[in-house]
Protein backbone atom coordinates (compact mmCIF):
# COMPACT_ATOMS: atom_id res chain seq x y z
CA UNK A 1 0.00 0.00 0.00
CA UNK A 2 1.13 3.50 -0.84
CA UNK A 3 1.95 5.86 2.02
CA UNK A 4 -0.26 8.92 1.70
CA UNK A 5 0.64 10.98 4.73
CA UNK A 6 3.98 10.81 6.43
CA UNK A 7 4.79 12.89 9.48
CA UNK A 8 8.48 12.84 10.31
CA UNK A 9 9.95 13.91 13.62
CA UNK A 10 7.54 16.80 13.91
CA UNK A 11 8.31 19.45 16.51
CA UNK A 12 5.74 22.16 16.93
CA UNK A 13 5.54 25.26 19.09
CA UNK A 14 2.97 27.74 20.28
CA UNK A 15 5.12 30.77 20.97
CA UNK A 16 7.96 29.35 23.03
CA UNK A 17 6.06 26.38 24.33
CA UNK A 18 6.73 23.15 22.54
CA UNK A 19 3.51 21.18 22.10
CA UNK A 20 4.82 18.30 19.96
CA UNK A 21 8.28 16.92 20.72
CA UNK A 22 9.14 15.18 17.49
CA UNK A 23 6.37 12.79 16.56
CA UNK A 24 6.37 10.46 13.59
CA UNK A 25 3.50 8.53 12.07
CA UNK A 26 2.08 7.62 8.71
CA UNK A 27 -1.21 6.89 7.02
CA UNK A 28 -1.42 4.60 4.03
CA UNK A 29 -3.90 4.85 1.20
CA UNK A 30 -7.27 3.39 2.08
CA UNK A 31 -6.54 3.13 5.79
CA UNK A 32 -8.33 4.41 8.82
CA UNK A 33 -5.73 5.52 11.33
CA UNK A 34 -6.54 6.96 14.71
CA UNK A 35 -4.58 9.19 16.99
CA UNK A 36 -5.75 8.83 20.58
CA UNK A 37 -4.71 10.58 23.76
CA UNK A 38 -5.90 12.53 26.78
CA UNK A 39 -6.81 16.21 26.90
CA UNK A 40 -3.90 18.41 25.95
CA UNK A 41 -1.87 15.56 24.48
CA UNK A 42 -1.42 17.47 21.24
CA UNK A 43 -3.94 15.75 18.99
CA UNK A 44 -5.56 18.88 17.61
CA UNK A 45 -2.16 20.50 17.34
CA UNK A 46 -1.08 17.67 15.05
CA UNK A 47 -3.97 18.27 12.67
CA UNK A 48 -3.57 22.04 12.78
CA UNK A 49 0.10 21.61 11.92
CA UNK A 50 -0.85 19.59 8.87
CA UNK A 51 -3.41 22.14 7.69
CA UNK A 52 -1.65 25.24 8.98
CA UNK A 53 -4.58 27.52 9.44
CA UNK A 54 -3.78 31.22 9.41
CA UNK A 55 -2.38 32.84 12.55
CA UNK A 56 -2.95 33.28 15.40
CA UNK A 57 -4.31 29.73 15.66
CA UNK A 58 -1.55 28.13 13.68
CA UNK A 59 1.05 26.28 15.67
CA UNK A 60 4.55 26.74 14.29
CA UNK A 61 6.48 23.78 12.90
CA UNK A 62 10.07 24.16 14.06
CA UNK A 63 11.52 20.83 13.02
CA UNK A 64 10.64 17.78 11.00
CA UNK A 65 8.47 17.45 7.93
CA UNK A 66 4.98 16.56 6.79
CA UNK A 67 4.80 14.72 3.49
CA UNK A 68 1.70 14.05 1.47
CA UNK A 69 2.21 11.79 -1.52
CA UNK A 70 5.90 12.43 -1.03
CA UNK A 71 5.49 16.21 -1.27
CA UNK A 72 6.27 18.43 1.72
CA UNK A 73 3.27 20.39 2.95
CA UNK A 74 5.28 22.91 4.88
CA UNK A 75 5.28 25.46 2.09
CA UNK A 76 1.86 24.76 0.66
CA UNK A 77 -0.68 27.51 1.46
CA UNK A 78 -3.53 26.19 3.63
CA UNK A 79 -6.26 26.58 1.02
CA UNK A 80 -4.23 24.63 -1.54
CA UNK A 81 -4.02 21.67 0.79
CA UNK A 82 -7.76 21.43 0.33
CA UNK A 83 -8.16 22.62 -3.25
CA UNK A 84 -5.15 20.98 -4.89
CA UNK A 85 -4.34 17.98 -2.72
CA UNK A 86 -7.92 16.94 -1.94
CA UNK A 87 -7.39 16.79 1.79
CA UNK A 88 -10.14 17.87 4.18
CA UNK A 89 -10.33 18.66 7.86
CA UNK A 90 -13.39 18.48 10.04
CA UNK A 91 -11.97 20.62 12.81
CA UNK A 92 -12.48 20.57 16.54
CA UNK A 93 -15.70 22.41 17.33
CA UNK A 94 -16.96 21.84 13.76
CA UNK A 95 -16.58 25.48 12.75
CA UNK A 96 -19.49 25.61 10.40
CA UNK A 97 -20.52 29.03 9.12
CA UNK A 98 -23.43 29.67 11.46
CA UNK A 99 -24.59 32.75 9.59
CA UNK A 100 -25.06 30.78 6.38
CA UNK A 101 -27.79 28.30 5.64
CA UNK A 102 -27.12 24.57 5.49
CA UNK A 103 -27.24 24.71 1.71
CA UNK A 104 -24.88 27.68 1.54
CA UNK A 105 -22.38 25.93 3.81
CA UNK A 106 -22.33 22.97 1.44
CA UNK A 107 -22.15 25.18 -1.62
CA UNK A 108 -19.28 27.18 -0.22
CA UNK A 109 -17.32 23.99 0.25
CA UNK A 110 -17.43 23.43 -3.53
CA UNK A 111 -15.67 26.77 -4.09
CA UNK A 112 -12.39 25.28 -5.27
CA UNK A 113 -13.66 22.13 -6.97
CA UNK A 114 -12.43 21.68 -10.46
CA UNK A 115 -14.31 18.56 -11.48
CA UNK A 116 -17.40 20.24 -12.83
CA UNK A 117 -20.98 20.89 -11.90
CA UNK A 118 -22.29 17.36 -12.31
CA UNK A 119 -19.84 15.83 -9.88
CA UNK A 120 -20.82 18.45 -7.33
CA UNK A 121 -24.51 17.74 -7.86
CA UNK A 122 -23.87 14.03 -7.28
CA UNK A 123 -22.14 14.89 -4.04
CA UNK A 124 -25.01 17.11 -2.88
CA UNK A 125 -27.34 14.19 -3.42
CA UNK A 126 -24.92 11.93 -1.62
CA UNK A 127 -24.72 14.22 1.40
CA UNK A 128 -28.47 14.65 1.60
CA UNK A 129 -28.92 10.89 1.26
CA UNK A 130 -26.41 10.21 4.02
CA UNK A 131 -27.92 12.89 6.25
CA UNK A 132 -31.62 13.33 5.48
CA UNK A 133 -31.88 15.78 8.35
CA UNK A 134 -29.66 18.20 6.49
CA UNK A 135 -31.96 17.96 3.50
CA UNK A 136 -34.94 18.84 5.69
CA UNK A 137 -33.11 21.84 7.07
CA UNK A 138 -31.34 23.03 3.96
CA UNK A 139 -32.79 26.55 4.08
CA UNK A 140 -32.19 26.97 7.78
CA UNK A 141 -29.43 29.10 9.26
CA UNK A 142 -26.92 26.53 10.35
CA UNK A 143 -26.29 27.98 13.81
CA UNK A 144 -29.80 26.88 14.66
CA UNK A 145 -28.90 23.23 14.05
CA UNK A 146 -28.38 20.86 16.95
CA UNK A 147 -24.84 19.79 17.79
CA UNK A 148 -25.27 16.48 16.03
CA UNK A 149 -26.69 18.10 12.94
CA UNK A 150 -23.81 20.54 12.90
CA UNK A 151 -21.41 17.63 13.00
CA UNK A 152 -23.21 16.10 10.02
CA UNK A 153 -22.93 19.42 8.22
CA UNK A 154 -19.21 19.61 8.96
CA UNK A 155 -18.74 16.16 7.49
CA UNK A 156 -21.02 17.07 4.59
CA UNK A 157 -18.84 20.06 3.84
CA UNK A 158 -15.77 17.86 3.73
CA UNK A 159 -17.49 15.57 1.24
CA UNK A 160 -18.56 18.55 -0.87
CA UNK A 161 -14.99 19.79 -1.03
CA UNK A 162 -14.12 16.51 -2.73
CA UNK A 163 -11.59 14.88 -0.50
CA UNK A 164 -9.63 11.69 -0.76
CA UNK A 165 -7.96 12.18 2.60
CA UNK A 166 -10.17 13.14 5.53
CA UNK A 167 -9.02 14.31 8.93
CA UNK A 168 -11.52 14.41 11.76
CA UNK A 169 -11.01 16.02 15.15
CA UNK A 170 -13.24 14.33 17.72
CA UNK A 171 -16.33 13.89 15.60
CA UNK A 172 -18.06 12.04 18.42
CA UNK A 173 -17.92 15.07 20.69
CA UNK A 174 -21.35 15.97 21.97
CA UNK A 175 -23.16 13.29 20.00
CA UNK A 176 -25.72 10.98 21.53
CA UNK A 177 -24.55 7.33 21.27
CA UNK A 178 -27.00 6.48 18.53
CA UNK A 179 -25.95 9.38 16.37
CA UNK A 180 -22.33 8.62 17.09
CA UNK A 181 -22.66 5.06 15.78
CA UNK A 182 -24.49 6.41 12.75
CA UNK A 183 -21.68 8.82 12.07
CA UNK A 184 -19.04 6.11 12.33
CA UNK A 185 -21.04 3.79 10.09
CA UNK A 186 -21.16 6.54 7.50
CA UNK A 187 -17.43 7.08 7.79
CA UNK A 188 -16.80 3.36 7.41
CA UNK A 189 -18.87 3.34 4.27
CA UNK A 190 -16.94 6.28 2.85
CA UNK A 191 -13.72 4.45 3.70
CA UNK A 192 -14.85 1.36 1.81
CA UNK A 193 -15.37 3.59 -1.20
CA UNK A 194 -11.74 4.60 -1.01
CA UNK A 195 -11.55 7.49 1.44
CA UNK A 196 -8.47 7.49 3.65
CA UNK A 197 -9.19 8.67 7.19
CA UNK A 198 -7.10 10.10 9.99
CA UNK A 199 -9.28 10.17 13.08
CA UNK A 200 -8.61 11.91 16.34
CA UNK A 201 -10.51 10.73 19.34
CA UNK A 202 -10.58 10.90 23.08
CA UNK A 203 -12.95 8.00 23.11
CA UNK A 204 -10.16 5.47 22.55
CA UNK A 205 -12.39 2.44 22.77
CA UNK A 206 -14.64 3.61 20.00
CA UNK A 207 -11.77 4.86 17.87
CA UNK A 208 -9.81 1.62 18.04
CA UNK A 209 -12.85 -0.46 17.18
CA UNK A 210 -13.31 1.66 14.12
CA UNK A 211 -9.74 2.15 12.89
CA UNK A 212 -7.24 -0.24 11.33
CA UNK A 213 -4.26 1.18 13.16
CA UNK A 214 -3.64 3.61 15.95
CA UNK A 215 -1.07 5.81 17.64
CA UNK A 216 -1.19 6.88 21.26
CA UNK A 217 -0.15 10.44 21.92
CA UNK A 218 0.87 11.55 25.41
CA UNK A 219 1.98 15.13 26.13
CA UNK A 220 3.43 15.66 22.71
CA UNK A 221 5.01 12.26 22.23
CA UNK A 222 3.90 9.04 20.64
CA UNK A 223 4.09 6.41 23.34
CA UNK A 224 2.55 3.42 21.58
CA UNK A 225 1.38 2.35 18.17
CA UNK A 226 0.18 -0.72 16.39
CA UNK A 227 -2.87 -2.29 14.84
CA UNK A 228 -6.12 -1.70 16.63
CA UNK A 229 -6.14 -5.28 17.94
CA UNK A 230 -2.65 -4.88 19.35
CA UNK A 231 -3.51 -1.62 21.07
CA UNK A 232 -6.80 -2.92 22.42
CA UNK A 233 -4.90 -5.83 23.95
CA UNK A 234 -1.97 -3.75 25.24
CA UNK A 235 -2.14 -3.70 29.06
CA UNK A 236 -0.63 -0.21 29.34
CA UNK A 237 -3.05 1.22 26.83
CA UNK A 238 -5.89 -0.62 28.48
CA UNK A 239 -5.04 0.84 31.85
CA UNK A 240 -4.52 4.40 30.71
CA UNK A 241 -7.06 4.85 27.94
CA UNK A 242 -9.61 2.09 27.95
CA UNK A 243 -10.69 2.27 31.55
CA UNK A 244 -8.82 -0.75 32.90
CA UNK B 1 -44.84 70.78 -4.55
CA UNK B 2 -41.71 72.01 -2.87
CA UNK B 3 -41.66 68.76 -0.99
CA UNK B 4 -40.93 66.79 -4.15
CA UNK B 5 -37.94 68.97 -4.84
CA UNK B 6 -36.71 68.25 -1.35
CA UNK B 7 -37.24 64.54 -1.81
CA UNK B 8 -35.18 64.54 -4.99
CA UNK B 9 -32.38 66.41 -3.27
CA UNK B 10 -32.53 64.03 -0.33
CA UNK B 11 -32.30 61.07 -2.68
CA UNK B 12 -29.27 62.54 -4.39
CA UNK B 13 -27.42 63.22 -1.16
CA UNK B 14 -28.52 59.92 0.23
CA UNK B 15 -27.05 58.24 -2.84
CA UNK B 16 -23.60 59.64 -2.13
CA UNK B 17 -23.79 58.58 1.50
CA UNK B 18 -25.08 55.17 0.48
CA UNK B 19 -22.37 54.56 -2.12
CA UNK B 20 -19.66 55.40 0.42
CA UNK B 21 -21.40 53.62 3.28
CA UNK B 22 -21.41 50.44 1.19
CA UNK B 23 -17.62 50.42 1.25
CA UNK B 24 -17.50 50.76 5.03
CA UNK B 25 -20.06 48.06 5.47
CA UNK B 26 -18.48 45.58 3.05
CA UNK B 27 -15.07 45.77 4.68
CA UNK B 28 -16.55 45.70 8.14
CA UNK B 29 -18.83 42.82 7.22
CA UNK B 30 -15.87 40.74 6.12
CA UNK B 31 -13.00 41.81 8.35
CA UNK B 32 -14.74 43.42 11.34
CA UNK B 33 -12.51 46.35 10.51
CA UNK B 34 -13.70 49.93 10.24
CA UNK B 35 -11.70 51.24 7.34
CA UNK B 36 -11.48 54.85 8.46
CA UNK B 37 -9.46 55.69 5.37
CA UNK B 38 -12.50 54.99 3.21
CA UNK B 39 -13.73 58.61 3.10
CA UNK B 40 -10.32 59.59 1.79
CA UNK B 41 -10.42 56.84 -0.79
CA UNK B 42 -13.55 58.57 -2.01
CA UNK B 43 -11.56 61.83 -2.19
CA UNK B 44 -8.77 60.07 -4.08
CA UNK B 45 -11.43 58.70 -6.43
CA UNK B 46 -12.63 62.21 -7.19
CA UNK B 47 -9.07 63.34 -7.92
CA UNK B 48 -8.38 60.31 -10.08
CA UNK B 49 -11.53 61.13 -12.03
CA UNK B 50 -10.29 64.69 -12.39
CA UNK B 51 -6.91 63.67 -13.77
CA UNK B 52 -8.33 61.08 -16.11
CA UNK B 53 -10.94 63.51 -17.37
CA UNK B 54 -8.64 66.49 -17.98
CA UNK B 55 -6.09 64.22 -19.64
CA UNK B 56 -8.69 62.82 -22.00
CA UNK B 57 -10.10 66.25 -22.72
CA UNK B 58 -6.60 67.57 -23.32
CA UNK B 59 -6.92 70.41 -20.81
CA UNK B 60 -4.42 69.28 -18.19
CA UNK B 61 -3.23 66.17 -16.44
CA UNK B 62 -0.73 64.22 -18.51
CA UNK B 63 -0.86 66.51 -21.54
CA UNK B 64 -1.02 63.69 -24.03
CA UNK B 65 -2.47 66.03 -26.60
CA UNK B 66 -5.80 64.26 -26.60
CA UNK B 67 -8.93 66.12 -27.48
CA UNK B 68 -11.77 63.79 -26.71
CA UNK B 69 -15.46 64.52 -26.89
CA UNK B 70 -16.77 65.01 -23.30
CA UNK B 71 -19.30 62.20 -23.63
CA UNK B 72 -16.62 59.74 -24.72
CA UNK B 73 -14.31 61.05 -22.01
CA UNK B 74 -17.05 60.37 -19.46
CA UNK B 75 -17.55 56.84 -20.76
CA UNK B 76 -13.86 56.14 -20.22
CA UNK B 77 -13.44 58.12 -17.02
CA UNK B 78 -16.05 56.15 -15.09
CA UNK B 79 -14.54 52.66 -15.47
CA UNK B 80 -10.96 54.01 -15.34
CA UNK B 81 -11.69 55.82 -12.09
CA UNK B 82 -13.33 52.78 -10.55
CA UNK B 83 -10.40 50.55 -11.49
CA UNK B 84 -7.72 52.97 -10.33
CA UNK B 85 -9.51 53.72 -7.07
CA UNK B 86 -9.89 50.00 -6.48
CA UNK B 87 -6.12 49.71 -6.87
CA UNK B 88 -5.65 52.34 -4.19
CA UNK B 89 -7.90 50.37 -1.85
CA UNK B 90 -6.05 47.15 -2.61
CA UNK B 91 -2.69 48.87 -2.07
CA UNK B 92 -3.91 50.01 1.32
CA UNK B 93 -4.93 46.48 2.25
CA UNK B 94 -1.68 44.99 0.99
CA UNK B 95 0.70 47.44 2.61
CA UNK B 96 -1.11 48.21 5.86
CA UNK B 97 -3.90 45.88 6.87
CA UNK B 98 -2.51 42.56 5.66
CA UNK B 99 0.78 42.75 7.56
CA UNK B 100 -1.14 43.56 10.72
CA UNK B 101 -3.50 40.67 10.10
CA UNK B 102 -0.55 38.33 9.60
CA UNK B 103 0.77 39.33 12.99
CA UNK B 104 -2.63 38.87 14.58
CA UNK B 105 -2.51 42.51 15.74
CA UNK B 106 -5.08 43.88 18.12
CA UNK B 107 -7.99 45.70 16.49
CA UNK B 108 -7.02 48.96 18.11
CA UNK B 109 -3.80 49.04 16.09
CA UNK B 110 -5.67 48.33 12.90
CA UNK B 111 -8.10 51.18 13.54
CA UNK B 112 -5.27 53.59 14.29
CA UNK B 113 -3.54 52.45 11.10
CA UNK B 114 -6.72 53.13 9.15
CA UNK B 115 -7.02 56.63 10.59
CA UNK B 116 -3.38 57.30 9.78
CA UNK B 117 -3.76 55.99 6.26
CA UNK B 118 -6.61 58.44 5.76
CA UNK B 119 -4.51 61.34 7.02
CA UNK B 120 -1.67 60.25 4.76
CA UNK B 121 -3.94 60.28 1.74
CA UNK B 122 -5.22 63.76 2.61
CA UNK B 123 -1.84 65.25 3.37
CA UNK B 124 -0.10 63.38 0.59
CA UNK B 125 -2.55 64.96 -1.78
CA UNK B 126 -1.91 68.36 -0.22
CA UNK B 127 1.85 67.96 -0.53
CA UNK B 128 1.64 66.68 -4.06
CA UNK B 129 -0.91 69.02 -5.55
CA UNK B 130 -0.86 72.01 -3.24
CA UNK B 131 -3.75 73.67 -1.50
CA UNK B 132 -5.35 75.11 -4.61
CA UNK B 133 -8.68 73.62 -5.47
CA UNK B 134 -9.30 71.82 -8.70
CA UNK B 135 -12.25 72.53 -10.90
CA UNK B 136 -13.76 69.38 -12.33
CA UNK B 137 -14.48 69.75 -16.06
CA UNK B 138 -17.98 69.45 -17.48
CA UNK B 139 -18.38 65.98 -18.94
CA UNK B 140 -22.12 65.80 -19.12
CA UNK B 141 -24.31 68.20 -20.96
CA UNK B 142 -26.79 69.34 -18.40
CA UNK B 143 -30.41 68.52 -19.13
CA UNK B 144 -33.16 69.78 -16.88
CA UNK B 145 -36.48 67.99 -16.90
CA UNK B 146 -39.40 70.00 -15.71
CA UNK B 147 -41.74 67.73 -13.80
CA UNK B 148 -44.40 70.39 -13.44
CA UNK B 149 -45.45 72.36 -10.39
CA UNK B 150 -42.05 74.00 -10.10
CA UNK B 151 -40.29 70.68 -9.62
CA UNK B 152 -37.35 69.94 -11.84
CA UNK B 153 -34.65 67.32 -11.99
CA UNK B 154 -31.34 67.24 -13.81
CA UNK B 155 -30.11 64.25 -15.74
CA UNK B 156 -27.11 64.09 -13.39
CA UNK B 157 -29.32 63.79 -10.34
CA UNK B 158 -31.19 60.92 -11.93
CA UNK B 159 -27.91 59.22 -12.84
CA UNK B 160 -26.65 59.52 -9.26
CA UNK B 161 -29.78 58.01 -7.78
CA UNK B 162 -29.99 55.23 -10.34
CA UNK B 163 -26.30 54.44 -9.86
CA UNK B 164 -26.71 54.07 -6.10
CA UNK B 165 -29.67 51.75 -6.48
CA UNK B 166 -28.01 49.71 -9.23
CA UNK B 167 -24.85 49.31 -7.16
CA UNK B 168 -26.92 48.22 -4.18
CA UNK B 169 -28.74 45.59 -6.23
CA UNK B 170 -25.50 44.33 -7.74
CA UNK B 171 -23.79 44.01 -4.36
CA UNK B 172 -26.82 42.42 -2.81
CA UNK B 173 -26.76 39.85 -5.60
CA UNK B 174 -23.05 39.17 -5.21
CA UNK B 175 -23.22 38.80 -1.46
CA UNK B 176 -26.32 36.64 -1.26
CA UNK B 177 -26.15 34.56 -4.44
CA UNK B 178 -22.56 33.94 -5.45
CA UNK B 179 -19.96 31.69 -3.88
CA UNK B 180 -17.54 34.54 -3.45
CA UNK B 181 -20.28 36.45 -1.64
CA UNK B 182 -20.91 33.45 0.60
CA UNK B 183 -17.22 33.34 1.33
CA UNK B 184 -17.34 37.03 2.28
CA UNK B 185 -20.12 36.32 4.73
CA UNK B 186 -18.39 33.19 5.95
CA UNK B 187 -15.21 35.09 6.79
CA UNK B 188 -17.08 37.42 9.09
CA UNK B 189 -18.31 34.41 11.03
CA UNK B 190 -15.18 32.31 11.12
CA UNK B 191 -12.23 33.34 9.02
CA UNK B 192 -10.14 30.36 10.06
CA UNK B 193 -12.54 27.91 8.52
CA UNK B 194 -12.34 29.63 5.12
CA UNK B 195 -9.08 27.99 3.98
CA UNK B 196 -10.54 24.66 5.07
CA UNK B 197 -13.02 25.09 2.24
CA UNK B 198 -10.14 25.49 -0.20
CA UNK B 199 -10.74 29.22 -0.37
CA UNK B 200 -7.79 31.63 -0.37
CA UNK B 201 -8.59 34.07 2.40
CA UNK B 202 -6.55 36.93 0.98
CA UNK B 203 -8.25 36.71 -2.40
CA UNK B 204 -11.65 37.20 -0.82
CA UNK B 205 -10.38 40.11 1.25
CA UNK B 206 -8.81 41.76 -1.79
CA UNK B 207 -12.06 41.26 -3.69
CA UNK B 208 -13.91 43.00 -0.87
CA UNK B 209 -11.58 45.97 -1.02
CA UNK B 210 -11.97 46.08 -4.80
CA UNK B 211 -15.74 46.24 -4.47
CA UNK B 212 -15.75 48.85 -1.72
CA UNK B 213 -13.09 51.09 -3.25
CA UNK B 214 -14.47 51.00 -6.76
CA UNK B 215 -17.84 52.11 -5.36
CA UNK B 216 -16.06 54.95 -3.56
CA UNK B 217 -14.44 55.82 -6.89
CA UNK B 218 -17.84 55.87 -8.55
CA UNK B 219 -19.15 58.09 -5.76
CA UNK B 220 -16.08 60.30 -6.24
CA UNK B 221 -16.69 60.92 -9.92
CA UNK B 222 -20.43 61.46 -9.48
CA UNK B 223 -19.79 63.84 -6.61
CA UNK B 224 -17.18 65.75 -8.61
CA UNK B 225 -19.65 66.08 -11.47
CA UNK B 226 -22.33 67.35 -9.10
CA UNK B 227 -20.13 69.66 -7.02
CA UNK B 228 -17.17 70.33 -9.28
CA UNK B 229 -14.75 71.86 -6.76
CA UNK B 230 -12.21 69.36 -5.41
CA UNK B 231 -10.06 69.82 -2.32
CA UNK B 232 -8.01 67.34 -0.30
CA UNK B 233 -10.31 67.32 2.73
CA UNK B 234 -13.51 66.78 0.79
CA UNK B 235 -13.64 63.14 1.89
CA UNK B 236 -13.34 63.71 5.61
CA UNK B 237 -16.78 64.98 6.58
CA UNK B 238 -18.74 63.04 3.97
CA UNK B 239 -16.75 59.94 4.95
CA UNK B 240 -17.69 60.30 8.59
CA UNK B 241 -21.29 60.89 7.69
CA UNK B 242 -21.36 57.83 5.46
CA UNK B 243 -19.75 55.79 8.21
CA UNK B 244 -22.41 56.91 10.65
CA UNK B 245 -25.07 56.13 8.06
CA UNK B 246 -23.64 52.62 7.78
CA UNK B 247 -23.69 52.20 11.56
CA UNK B 248 -27.26 53.45 11.83
CA UNK B 249 -28.34 51.09 9.06
CA UNK B 250 -26.55 48.24 10.79
CA UNK B 251 -22.91 48.04 9.79
CA UNK B 252 -22.01 44.86 7.95
CA UNK B 253 -25.39 44.73 6.23
CA UNK B 254 -25.67 46.02 2.68
CA UNK B 255 -29.32 46.93 3.05
CA UNK B 256 -28.34 48.89 6.14
CA UNK B 257 -25.84 50.97 4.19
CA UNK B 258 -28.39 51.96 1.57
CA UNK B 259 -31.17 52.63 4.08
CA UNK B 260 -28.82 54.48 6.43
CA UNK B 261 -27.46 56.56 3.56
CA UNK B 262 -30.86 57.60 2.29
CA UNK B 263 -32.12 58.15 5.82
CA UNK B 264 -29.28 60.56 6.49
CA UNK B 265 -30.01 62.32 3.20
CA UNK B 266 -33.65 62.74 4.13
CA UNK B 267 -32.95 63.92 7.66
CA UNK B 268 -30.45 66.50 6.45
CA UNK B 269 -32.69 67.90 3.75
CA UNK B 270 -35.63 67.75 6.13
CA UNK B 271 -33.78 69.77 8.75
CA UNK B 272 -32.66 72.36 6.24
CA UNK B 273 -36.19 72.71 4.91
CA UNK B 274 -37.43 73.78 8.34
CA UNK B 275 -34.48 75.21 10.26
CA UNK B 276 -31.48 77.36 9.38
CA UNK B 277 -28.92 75.27 7.53
CA UNK B 278 -26.28 75.80 10.24
CA UNK B 279 -28.31 73.45 12.40
CA UNK B 280 -28.22 70.68 9.80
CA UNK B 281 -25.44 68.50 11.16
CA UNK B 282 -26.43 69.00 14.79
CA UNK B 283 -30.00 67.92 14.13
CA UNK B 284 -29.11 65.16 11.74
CA UNK B 285 -26.66 63.54 14.12
CA UNK B 286 -29.03 63.95 17.04
CA UNK B 287 -31.69 62.01 15.18
CA UNK B 288 -29.17 59.30 14.28
CA UNK B 289 -28.01 59.11 17.89
CA UNK B 290 -31.59 58.61 19.00
CA UNK B 291 -32.00 55.79 16.50
CA UNK B 292 -28.84 54.14 17.78
CA UNK B 293 -29.98 54.65 21.33
CA UNK B 294 -33.22 52.84 20.53
CA UNK B 295 -31.50 50.20 18.41
CA UNK B 296 -27.81 49.94 19.24
CA UNK B 297 -27.13 47.43 16.48
CA UNK B 298 -28.62 49.69 13.80
CA UNK B 299 -31.70 49.15 11.72
CA UNK B 300 -30.69 45.88 10.06
CA UNK B 301 -27.99 44.84 12.48
CA UNK B 302 -28.22 41.78 14.65
CA UNK B 303 -26.32 41.53 17.88
CA UNK B 304 -23.01 39.82 17.29
CA UNK B 305 -23.33 36.23 18.35
CA UNK B 306 -20.60 35.29 20.73
CA UNK B 307 -18.64 32.28 19.68
CA UNK B 308 -16.91 29.83 21.91
N1 LIG C 1 -3.31 28.39 20.63
C1 LIG C 1 -2.53 27.84 21.59
N2 LIG C 1 -1.60 28.58 22.21
C2 LIG C 1 -0.81 28.05 23.14
N3 LIG C 1 -0.86 26.77 23.53
C3 LIG C 1 -1.77 25.98 22.95
C4 LIG C 1 -2.65 26.48 21.95
N4 LIG C 1 -3.44 25.47 21.57
C5 LIG C 1 -3.06 24.39 22.30
N5 LIG C 1 -2.05 24.70 23.12
C6 LIG C 1 -1.39 23.77 24.03
O1 LIG C 1 -0.84 22.71 23.30
C7 LIG C 1 -1.05 21.48 23.97
C8 LIG C 1 -1.77 20.50 23.05
O2 LIG C 1 -3.08 21.00 22.79
P1 LIG C 1 -4.09 20.29 21.81
O3 LIG C 1 -5.23 21.23 21.61
O4 LIG C 1 -3.37 19.84 20.62
O5 LIG C 1 -4.57 19.06 22.68
P2 LIG C 1 -5.62 17.90 22.31
O6 LIG C 1 -4.89 16.64 22.38
O7 LIG C 1 -6.33 18.22 21.07
O8 LIG C 1 -6.62 18.02 23.55
P3 LIG C 1 -8.22 17.88 23.59
O9 LIG C 1 -8.50 16.43 23.69
O10 LIG C 1 -8.58 18.59 24.86
O11 LIG C 1 -8.77 18.51 22.39
C9 LIG C 1 -1.81 21.80 25.23
O12 LIG C 1 -0.90 21.82 26.31
C10 LIG C 1 -2.37 23.17 25.00
O13 LIG C 1 -2.44 23.88 26.20
MG1 LIG D 1 -8.20 18.74 20.60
Amino acid sequence: MKTLLEVKNLKVRYGNIEALHGISFDVKEGEIVTLIGANGAGKSTTLLSICRLPPPEAPRVVEGDILFNGQSLLNVPPHKIVSDLDMALVPEGRRIFGNLTVEENLKLATYARKDGHEAAVRDYERVYALFPRLAERRKQRSESLSGGEQQMLALGRAIMSKCSFLMLDEPSMGLAPLLMYDMFRTLKELNREGLTILLIEQNANLALRFAHRGYVLDTGEIVAHGTSEQLLADPEVKKAYLGG
Amino acid sequence: MEIFQHILNALQFGSFYALIALGYTLVYGVLRLINFAHGDIFMVGAYIAYFVAVTLLGIGGLHLGMDMHPALALAITVPATMILTALVGVALERTMYRPLRRKGANRLYVVITALMAGLMLENGNLALLGASRKRFPDLLEKVVWDLGGGVSVTNLKVIVIVAAIAVFLLLQFIVTRTKIGMAMRGISYDKFAIPLMGIPLDTIIVFTFILGSSMAGLAGILFAMSYPILEPYMGALIGWKAFIAAVVGGIGDIRGAIVGGFLLGFIEIGVVAVFPSTLRDLFAFSVLLIILWLRPTGIFGVAQTTKI
